[in-house]
């Protein structure tokens, strides 16, 4: 029902932005190439644009009951298709960026309530607080100049942008290595966001059950400090953290429209950002209903490890 | 004696009236030098925002000029704020010298840096002064104190002007925001049932679709966007956590006694809920408001960054970071309004922190 909602507004808004594909299109590659207005009508038949939205959205959502997304008028490939070329650079970066993050988080947020309201402690929480109120988009851009420019032609000069600067018949190995090497500045931009929002979620969720009865207990009967915060508090910490986990399902496979932009990675949030600039209906509703399941989705798996990290808790 | 003396101070305690909610939050804040120092740097903003013609333009800040004084820095808000006069005698937008040609008599007081915010300053405009450098010349510079774009354009000028514009950002688009979350949270909260429903409904819809995809798809939709727009669709699209708080609030609130109490001398239901619940509600409502004016000005950052924003004569820090995109070896681009967005988005962060922190119970009795 929600999906059913999402999607129609989502095709109501696509239908109603001016232009169509093909104006869009030809428009901007030459004007002189314009079509002439049978040709296009024609055009518009042959994609069924000619109709008003509602009855496009209908006949877009039976196709959708039957498994097929449709074709992207201006890439003339299937949609399904497109979204799977780009969904493997996506999660190449937000894949890595998600394990990256999660895998210190939870050590920093543990050092941070076992050190807490000490100088180190202090700094790295405002040092943390600081890098979460960046904006990714100057990071990359600092990130850029460093890197790309500051140090051009050291050890250290690492790619601007794309995905890889080797043709597809250069030996594996070194099309990997080449692809970790332009992946680096992306992963990075998408992993400290998260890092310093998650590493201070943890510390929050722990400071608060620190102060209950059960961790005097555990303290009183001889547990050290230690087993006490990762035994006895940390646990009791999980049921927020995997909220937070479900949530970030939609941007592992989503992606992000910015990094993405800057380092003009061919990823999904690149492809949406075109396919919106080109007016390509069926691939922006392709997306569209994939972040929305992806969200559901997300719910579902958070209510389902509830089960899995709090015994208490009943999935019915 | 001591117990006396402690005894009269209590009764002394105790006759003085109860600090109310606010004043005691407002005490608590201060108690936090990070947050006043974030409250000082949002007033500091906010000067510069109201003073931004005064402190970077081209246009005086009072003139007399033949006999009758003008503001002619106000068209720096609104052009229709400029009087009429200068465009009929041809200025043409340069001051210094028109003033003392077409009238010997004026005077004039000048903004403290003369520089403009959407064009070169061209040789001998100020006079004795010289062109604005462009393309990789424009470093950091006595006259240009955060260097020039590739055209020229003085960046401090921009970042003076953009403050201008965030802020507007950030407190339109949210006052919306928060309009409409607080509207919709109420209802639903307070009502419940069907009512509820839909709401809870149009909300969770709302908050499923990622919100930057959201505006982009809305930027589209509206074909020529101009800065009010962008804050309208940042509004728009940013209102589903307040709504879930103020809901939540609500129902939390319209079962206590004070509620019966009004209900049962005979208040309408908008009164209870607009008189009655929502200043108890406020308190919560507010730190995510604040948070919400961060995350805005980092959105309509993150647009202009795009390419998606307000058309270019709009000097938003994002777009001068747009333009840096093509220009990476122009470091100074990036550098400060970067610095702009980042310390402005931690100020309001550390704000908002500092607020939950003063009126959040739960937080308050943890630091006892």
């Amino acid at each position: 029902m929600t999906l059913v909602v999402i999607t129609l507004m989502v095709y109501g808004l696509a239908r109603s932005m001016p232009g169509n594909p093909l104006t869009v299109q030809l428009g901007e590659s030459d004007p002189s190439r314009k079509l002439n207005p049978e040709d296009q009508q024609r055009m518009l038949e042959i994609y069924g644009l000619d109709k008003p939205w509602p009855v496009g959205y209908v006949q877009w959502i039976s196709k959708v009951i039957q498994g097929d997304l449709g074709r992207s008028i201006t890439r003339k490939q299937p949609v399904t298709q497109l979204i799977g070329e780009r969904i493997g650079p996506t999660v190449l970066i937000s894949g890595t960026a998600l394990f990256l993050t999660w895998f210190l988080a939870i050590p920093l947020g543990l050092y941070a309530s076992a050190r807490g309201g000490r100088i180190d402690e202090r700094f790295t929480g405002l040092v943390l607080y600081a890098l979460y109120s960046f904006p990714t988009f100057v990071a990359a851009l600092f990130l850029q100049i460093i890197f790309a420019v500051w140090l051009r032609d050291t050890h250290w000069e690492l790619p601007l942008f794309g995905m890889s600067d080797l043709s597809s018949d250069a030996p594996f190995f070194a099309r990997c290595r080449d692809i970790a090497w332009h992946a680096i500045l992306p992963i990075t931009c998408q992993t400290y966001v998260v890092l310093a929002y998650n590493s201070r979620f943890i510390k929050a969720n722990l400071e608060e059950v620190v102060r209950q009865d059960f961790i005097r207990t555990a303290r009183a009967k001889g547990a050290g400090p230690w087993r006490v915060l990762v035994h006895h508090a940390f646990r009791n910490t999980l049921i927020p953290l995997v909220t937070l986990l479900g949530l970030s399902l939609p941007a592992l496979v989503g992606g992000s429209v910015i990094i993405e932009q800057i380092f003009t990675w061919p990823g999904m949030g690149r492809l949406f950002f075109e396919s919106i600039r080109e007016r390509d209906y069926p691939t922006i509703m392709g997306l569209t209903l994939m972040f929305s399941v992806l969200t559901l989705a997300g719910q579902l798996l958070a209510d389902l490890l509830y089960s899995i990290v709090d015994p208490r808790v009943n999935v019915e | 004696m001591n117990q006396e003396k402690m005894r009269v101070s209590e009764e002394i305690e105790a006759a003085k009236p109860s600090r109310g909610f606010w004043s005691d939050a407002w005490q608590r804040y201060r108690r936090r030098p990070i947050g006043m120092l974030a409250l000082g740097f949002v007033l500091f903003l906010t000067i510069v925002a109201i003073f931004a013609p005064a402190i970077a333009g081209t246009k005086p800040v009072v003139c007399s000029y033949k006999g009758t004084l003008y503001f002619p820095c106000l068209g720096y808000f609104n052009r229709s704020w400029e009087s009429p006069i200068f465009t009929k005698d041809k200025f043409r937008g340069t001051y210094p010298k028109n003033l003392k040609q077409k009238d010997p008599e004026s005077w004039a007081v000048w903004p403290l840096v003369f520089q403009d915010p959407y064009r070169r300053v061209r040789e001998n405009e100020w006079p004795g002064r010289r062109e604005n450098p462009s393309r990789d010349e424009g470093h950091p510079n006595r006259l240009n104190l955060f260097g020039t774009d590739q055209y020229g354009v003085d960046i401090f000028a921009k970042m003076v002007h953009g403050t201008t514009i965030a802020l507007l950002v950030g407190f339109v688009s949210m006052g919306l925001a928060g309009s409409i979350g607080v509207l919709v949270g109420a209802l639903g909260g307070y009502f419940g049932g069907w009512v509820d429903m839909i709401t809870s409904r149009l909300t969770e819809i709302v908050m499923c679709i990622p919100t930057l995809v959201l505006i982009l798809a809305l930027i589209a939709v509206v074909e020529k966007p101009t800065i009010w727009k962008t804050m309208a669709i940042i509004g728009a699209t940013g209102w589903t956590g307040i709504a879930r708080l103020t809901r939540a609030e609500f129902l939390r609130l319209r079962q206590t006694e004070f509620v019966m109490a009004a209900r049962a001398t005979g208040a309408g239901s908008l009164r209870i809920m607009f008189r009655h619940i929502l200043p108890n509600a406020l308190a919560p409502v507010l730190v995510p408001i604040t948070f919400g004016i961060a995350s805005a000005i980092l959105v309509e950052g993150s647009l202009s960054f795009l390419g998606f924003g307000p058309p270019p004569p709009t000097a938003s820090w994002g777009s001068v970071l747009n333009s840096a995109r093509s220009n990476l070896q122009l470091w100074w681009l990036v550098v400060f309004p970067g610095a702009g967005i980042f310390l402005t988005v931690l100020a309001y962060n550390l704000v908002g922190e500092g607020l939950q922190e003063a009126t959040d119970p739960r937080l308050r009795e943890a630091k006892k």
